[in-house]
């Protein structure tokens, strides 16, 4: 697969000779699309037919026995009236907007902090990436000795100084707190890490030249660093946003941790369709239910895209 | 070679190139979507599976053994070859590997399932009727409190391979720290927080009810719900019984239990039916837990005493318990329905003394559990599983009061559950929530169509 | 800002020693949980539920049990070659469709763009029953092919890709034009070379990601010669959900290769920095 195209691209991109003459344009053309093909053609075999399919689902009654009964507009009527749904939906906002920035400032924090050269760069960049190397039961019961009831570290050490305890898992008002902190935790090392090779982009002249200039350290780094990693952050905020609606490892996270509780307080949508899908066989509610999901973010995504020139942010 | 030839060869070739093309997207569109549509019947292999979640290298290696054993028995004698097949627990009960596998026609052939999962299996048509396969003495010997809820219209779907009911466990050294005899153990509500408020202590706290939302938080609730005489649909499962004072004084009971302090919001390692993190570690010093944690400690924390009493009832209550366990079942649109039946009778379900002798095995050495069956638990108790402590205790004082688990359908323990998490952890009213839930149920039941609840 | 010119390092011992200590502190914190994990699978079982940090009585037994109990050298094996081939292919497919989103003017180049982006608005559980039965019909149950061409294809490498390609000047490309380099051999000599950091942290992404992944490898796996470590670690989780001190150990265990990976991939991803053109 790989052989061929690079010969066919080879051949059409060079002096295109032998056969009749591409065009520039052409010959450009020709080459993007055996480039992107292996990828397109995967994407839609094994993503694209897939998520179609699950979508129109959600026009279906589907006991997850092999019974499809077509029922129109029924699901998405019953979603109207499910306050269920409609929480899920508030716990989702909730949940983007307090994680998406958070994971923002932490990850560009740390990658500018680890930034360094040192010889201890190389081990605290690895300390901060560790959590995510680490399986999530686990870090389900490490948190959970952190944050239990009274005796968890937390508490102890609020007792000490003479604060009352608190249930973090368990009380309504602070679950959610607690599973972004860890949500957090987790993914900071990830988004460390883009931001790292982000800042990798930015030519060094341009720090060289400010400090030439007497910029301070604030003035370089709004004035160079953030500007010059609009791309990265881009897609840091687009990527976060949604991971964290579609269900990535912060899903996993409120899974193995919470179970959506206490009284739904951590339900995130995507949680809500898992278990109308997976525990209660309602794939055709839970169908129509992803669709809206989707459909959001695709809104959010065009919108992103149209505003910043495809996440460009100069002309082309 | 004159132009005419080439072009039409060009033609020729380009419709081929169509036609093929067009085969080719047919052929993929229909075998995409046949499984959702027909169902399939794979006959190449006459191999049947069966899934369960007892897995090899487990802390307690004569469960998985008693899975091995059970199959190697029936191939050896059978021409139609069963096959183990192990899927982790937590993804078997919560998880969508079964769920997917059924989805698109591949379900196991043989399988287990808890009654709070009888219907959805039932109501989508999975299950087969294994009464023929059954000798009148069998369908007997089964206790009728454990089989309510496997049966519909005097057919028997499930042949459970044990009972599991639910009790007070407490640890010896917390009882003797606040100068309380064991004998004396709670057997009122009252008492119950009474003796949960001296013990709660330091880091400890006296008492845990399971806070994890899902069907094991329903399931360890409703025999306070029964002792008061609550239940949640009406006998012919028309109308919701909700909103009834049982209920209400239930729901009232976990959520003072946290408001009084004496009860945690959250649990260790894996929560309510994690006793050893829980009990065993000092966290608490009552659980509310099952029979299976008398296995679960002695395969994990070997030295820590413990005792065992029944759930203490509330003022005029009736004693109760619930029975947890699995059952073998065979999928009706499987691969062989009926020789996946008699593998099913034939483990669990036969008179045969291979049959009973398994079913001890199973009950009294490689778990603790009751055995669901007469002939079964008459043999086993005359070889001493129930003869002292915590066993003797379950099988005399709490298994007679026992009602098996519900089976309702997900949305019906959607809202229990949901009333129960409001009341317990959101300090919800359990007045209104009792009478909202009741609403919920009375209005989904109005549209139910399938078998009736239990 | 941490500046790398000799005159920053000169005049900043001072603030190199409080930078070393505020970091310091806060990966201390961070992996202080983790401590914790470690510490656990060095505990005997009397002491699992003490909670300290310190075990009074180390001890390896519980990483030998482990072992002993279920092959996971087996499992790490398997699934070191499965995320392993994942993560060589997907780099390759989607560094190719990147450039070409990137660099290359073509028609349709942003409606195509935004379908692939698309694909990346849903998580597998939503999708996973239709994706079984293609599966099935491409006879991918039960292989490693099944284990390795679905979760290659994944919209976030070509995206994450193509927002670093964005920042290639275009004069480099037509450079190489006017000296009559096909396009892929600008690919392959120019676009791959400058892309070494985020190559190196997307491999770490995506070994990191099939390392860990779980409900895929489980749903189409029955053979249980095909586990990979996270199926095992689950397995092993039910199993022994009251032996906190094996569970941590086999998570440990799991862990590990990952955190060795990591490191010498993160030098990796610094020291590229020198031997790219561009800067």
């Amino acid at each position: 697969m790989t052989t061929r195209a690079e010969q066919s691209i080879g051949a059409s991109g060079t002096a295109a000779p032998k056969r009749r003459k591409l065009s520039r344009g052409q010959a450009e053309a020709l080459a993007a699309f055996l480039f992107i093909a292996p990828d397109t053609i995967g994407l839609l075999v094994f993503v694209a037919i897939p998520m179609l399919f699950s979508l129109s689902l959600g026009f279906f009654e589907v006991n997850g026995f092999g019974s499809y009964k077509f029922v129109g507009l029924a699901n998405y009527r019953r979603m109207l009236n499910d306050p269920l749904f409609f929480q899920s939906l508030w716990v989702t906002i909730q949940y983007v907007i307090m994680l998406v920035p958070g994971l923002y400032v932490v990850g560009l924090g740390l990658a500018l902090l680890i930034r360094r050269k040192s010889r201890l760069s190389g081990l605290f960049r690895t300390m901060f990436f560790v959590p995510n190397v680490v399986s999530l039961v686990v870090v389900a019961l490490v948190w959970q000795v952190l944050l239990v009831d009274r005796v968890g570290f937390i508490n102890q050490l609020l007792e000490t100084i003479g604060l009352p305890s608190q249930s973090w898992l368990g009380d309504p008002t602070y679950a959610m707190g607690a599973v972004l902190l860890i949500t957090i935790w987790f993914l900071m090392g990830y988004y460390m890490v883009i931001f790292l090779a982000g800042l990798q982009e930015i030519p060094r002249d341009y720090y060289d030249a400010a400090k030439i200039d007497g910029a301070n350290a604030w003035e370089t780094f709004t004035r160079i660093t953030l500007p010059l990693l609009r791309p990265t952050s881009f897609f840091v905020l687009l990527v976060s946003t949604v991971s964290a609606v579609a269900g990535g490892q912060g899903f996993d996270l409120i899974y193995v941790m919470t179970k959506g509780g206490p009284a739904n307080s951590t339900q995130l949508g995507i949680f809500y369709i898992y278990m109308q899908a997976f525990q209660f066989n309602d794939y055709g509610y839970a169908s129509a239910m992803a669709s809206v999901l989707v459909l959001i973010l695709l809104l959010l995504t065009v919108i992103l895209f149209a505003l910043t020139k495809g996440g460009r942010f100069h002309a082309t | 070679m004159s132009t005419d030839d080439s072009a039409q060869q060009g033609i020729s070739r380009r419709e081929l190139i169509k036609r093929t093309g067009k085969i080719a997207v047919a052929t993929a569109v229909s075998s995409v979507f046949s499984p959702f549509s027909i169902n399939v019947r794979a006959a190449t292999t006459k191999t049947l599976s069966f899934w369960q979640f007892y897995g090899p290298g487990g802390g307690n290696a004569l469960q998985s053994k008693w899975f091995e054993d059970a199959v190697n028995g029936w191939n050896a004698q059978s021409e139609t070859k069963v096959q183990l097949q192990f899927v982790p627990n937590q993804e078997y009960m919560n998880g969508s590997k079964l769920q997917t596998a059924f989805a698109s026609g591949q379900g196991p052939d043989i399988f287990i399932i808890s009654p709070g999962d009888f219907l959805r299996y039932y109501n989508g048509g999975v299950l087969t009727d294994l009464t023929p396969y059954m000798d009148d003495a069998a369908k007997k010997d089964f206790f009728p409190n454990v089989m309510e809820t496997r049966i519909v219209n005097d057919k028997i779907y499930g042949l459970p391979m044990e009972v599991e009911p639910m009790a007070m466990y407490y640890s010896v050294k917390a009882f003797k720290e606040a100068g309380i005899s064991e004998s004396n153990y709670p057997k009122t509500w009252q008492e119950l927080f009474d003796v949960s408020k001296k013990l709660t202590k330091g880091k400890r706290f006296g008492l845990l009810f399971d806070t994890t939302p899902g069907y094991y938080q329903n399931f360890t609730w409703y025999p306070f719900m029964w002792q008061g005489g609550g239940d949640m649909v009406t006998p012919d499962s028309r109308k919701s019984a909700f909103n009834s004072p049982g209920t209400i004084q239930a729901l009232k009971l976990f959520q003072d239990s946290i408001k009084l302090g004496i009860a945690p919001r959250s649990g260790l390692g894996f929560g309510g039916p994690d006793v050893v993190a829980n009990l065993a570690s000092g966290y608490c010093a009552i659980q509310n837990v099952g029979i299976w944690a008398i296995s679960g400690l002695r395969d994990a924390a070997k030295d820590f005493q413990y005792g065992v009493f029944p759930l203490p009832i509330p003022p005029n209550g009736q004693p109760k318990s619930v029975l947890g366990g699995w059952a073998f079942v065979a999928n009706a649109k499987g691969k062989d329905p009926e020789t996946a039946a008699k593998f099913c009778v034939w483990t669990v379900g036969s008179m045969s003394p291979e049959s009973i002798e398994r079913g001890v095995d199973w009950c009294i050495r490689a778990k603790s559990d009751i055995a669901p069956r007469k002939s079964v638990l008459d043999k086993a108790t005359a070889e001493g599983g129930y003869n002292s402590g915590p066993m003797q205790v379950f099988k005399d004082q709490i298994f007679p009061t026992g009602r098996d688990e519900p089976r309702v359908p997900p949305d019906v323990y959607k809202d229990v559950s949901d009333a129960i998490q409001n009341c317990q952890l959101r300090g919800a009213s359990p007045e209104k929530q009792a009478e909202e839930t009741s609403r919920r149920i009375d209005s989904f039941l109005a549209s139910y169509s399938g078998a009736t609840l239990k | 800002m941490p500046l790398e010119t000799p005159i920053v390092r000169e005049k900043s011992r001072l603030g190199g020693i409080v930078w070393a200590l505020f970091t310091g502190i806060l990966a201390f914190a961070t992996i202080c949980p983790l401590a914790w994990m470690i510490s656990t699978a060095l505990k005997v079982p009397d002491e699992v539920y003490d909670m300290t940090l310190i075990p009074a009585h180390p001890t390896l037994v519980n990483f030998a049990y482990v072992f002993t109990k279920l092959p996971f050298v087996r499992y790490m094996l398997n699934t070191f070659f499965i995320a392993g081939s994942i993560t060589v292919l997907a780099l390759l497919l989607h560094s190719m469709a990147a450039y070409a989103f990137s660099c290359l003017r073509f028609p349709g180049r942003d409606v195509i763009f935004m379908a692939i982006f698309s694909t990346f608005l849903i998580s597998l559980p939503v999708i996973i029953v239709p994706l079984f039965i293609l599966a099935r019909q491409f006879g991918m149950l039960n292989n490693y092919a099944g284990l390795i061409i679905p979760p290659i294809f994944n919209a976030f490498g070509i995206f994450l890709l193509r927002q670093f390609y964005i920042g290639i000047p275009p004069e480099l490309q037509e450079a190489a034009i006017i000296d009559g380099a096909s396009y892929w051999g600008i690919y392959w000599n120019i676009i791959l070379p400058l892309s070494r950091p985020i190559l190196a942290a997307m491999s770490v992404f995506f070994f990191l990601a099939n390392w860990n992944s779980f409900l895929w490898p489980l749903t189409i796996t029955t053979n249980q010669n095909l586990w990979v470590v996270q199926v095992a670690i689950a397995s092993f989780h039910d199993q022994y959900s009251g032996s906190w001190n094996f569970i941590m150990a086999a998570s440990t265990v799991v862990a590990l290769p990952t955190l060795i990976l990591f490191f010498i991939f993160q030098r990796q991803l610094i020291e590229s920095i020198k031997t790219s053109g561009l800067k």
